[in-house]
């Protein structure tokens, strides 16, 4: 699937830059991290399903294997994109 | 914040950072969920959920997912999950947790028949910052074999909603969250429509641009006003529409955003620029 990016938007000023909701940013929209899908785009496994196996390690460096950790607890797993910036 | 362990769940953050970023972002925030680092974008493309529309060559953003959040029940299963097109909009923790709730069910007693309609109108949270979901519900309480309708019903009834005043602006409204309906056939017609029976629970999911900011010298608000609009039937009559006008103030909180040195609402800092640097120079080596 090719996605398209939602270059929408508008410059107000110096480093001011709206998108096509209204949102303001540094950045214009559709430039580097300010990089949003037009349309559909994927989403990954659907409701319904069994959300798949997510190994990886933790802030601690321990592996953490989901759905052993979450102990038969329901489960929010939430993607984001950076910590960092 | 909204205690997701109260309401029995676990809740993951997963990003493409090292392991040491997001140990020093976890003492920064003092965070208590447990972050997960994914730093070749593996589990990201497991779930096919990579940001395709950055090249591989735009370092350092490339690796990114489409940003969202899967909500699963005891046994692993799906129950509901939140992307949005713009990354600027992220679901509230209050959201969050209701989902991990399932639909609400509330112990009140459905009011005898010949009552009127209740409705309980909330804003859910404490705050409004800039691309956070955070709902208003609307609490119904119909009586015994009453019904409200969703839409679309045809001319002459209301569909039970929560609308937004048209001056509110900066703040953006998404598709209303109801309950489960029950098929209705009318009488007159045999038309077969949906309806909501019992106690209903409508949610509208709103966030804010930055533009329903106002100044004053207690700090920043954004201010959400509407009405919830409704018309009550039963078998064989309905009650003229009704509707509860809403009218919510509260603060605009910051928003904890990009962390890369010290700044208005941006503390306290985790040294962001260090581990941006570390990350960059990473992609550079790689390709």
């Amino acid at each position: 699937m090719q996605i398209e990016r939602d270059t929408r938007g508008a410059e107000l000023g110096p480093n001011q830059y709206e998108d096509a909701e209204g949102y303001i940013a540094p950045l214009p929209a559709g430039y580097g991290p300010r990089s949003n899908p037009l349309g559909a785009f994927p989403t990954g496994p659907e409701v319904g399903e069994y959300l798949p196996d997510v190994v990886a390690v933790n802030s601690e460096g321990s592996t953490v294997d989901l759905h052993i950790d979450r102990e038969g607890k329901p489960a929010v797993l939430v993607f984001t994109r950076s910590a960092v910036w | 914040m909204v205690d997701f362990e109260a309401a029995g769940a676990k809740l993951y953050v997963l990003s493409y950072d090292e392991v040491d970023a997001l140990a020093d972002y976890k003492q920064a925030h003092g965070a208590t969920f447990t972050l997960l680092s994914d730093p070749h974008s593996e589990v990201i493309r497991s779930f096919g959920i990579l940001n395709t529309t950055i090249a591989e060559d735009d370092h350092p953003w490339h690796g990114i997912p489409y940003p969202g959040v899967y909500v699963t029940d005891g046994e692993g299963i799906i129950t509901q999950k939140f992307f949005e097109n713009n990354f600027t909009v992220r679901p509230g923790a209050e959201q969050l947790v209701a989902a991990v709730k399932g639909e609400d069910v509330l112990l009140a007693e459905r009011p005898a028949t010949d009552q009127e309609v209740e409705v309980e109108v909330e804003f859910e949270g404490n705050d409004l910052p800039v691309g956070i979901t955070r709902q208003i519900v609307a609490r119904f309480s119909v009586p015994k074999g009453m019904h409200l309708y969703q839409e679309p019903v045809p001319e002459g009834l209301v569909a039970a909603s929560i609308e937004l005043d048209d001056e509110a602006e900066g703040i953006v409204s998404y598709t209303l969250v109801a309950p489960e309906t029950q098929p209705h056939t009318l009488g007159t017609d045999g038309h077969t429509l949906e309806v909501y029976e019992g106690n209903p629970v409508l949610r509208l999911p709103i966030a804010q641009n930055g533009r329903a900011i106002t100044k004053d010298d207690d700090g920043r608000w954004v201010s959400v006003s509407g009405r919830v609009r409704w018309q009550a039937c039963n078998d064989e009559t309905c009650l003229v529409p009704d509707e509860k006008a809403f009218s919510f103030r509260v603060p605009s909180a910051f928003t904890v955003m990009a962390d890369m040195g010290p700044g208005e609402g941006r503390v306290p800092s985790m040294n962001g620029a260090t581990h941006f640097k570390k990350m960059t120079d990473r992609r550079k080596t790689a390709s």
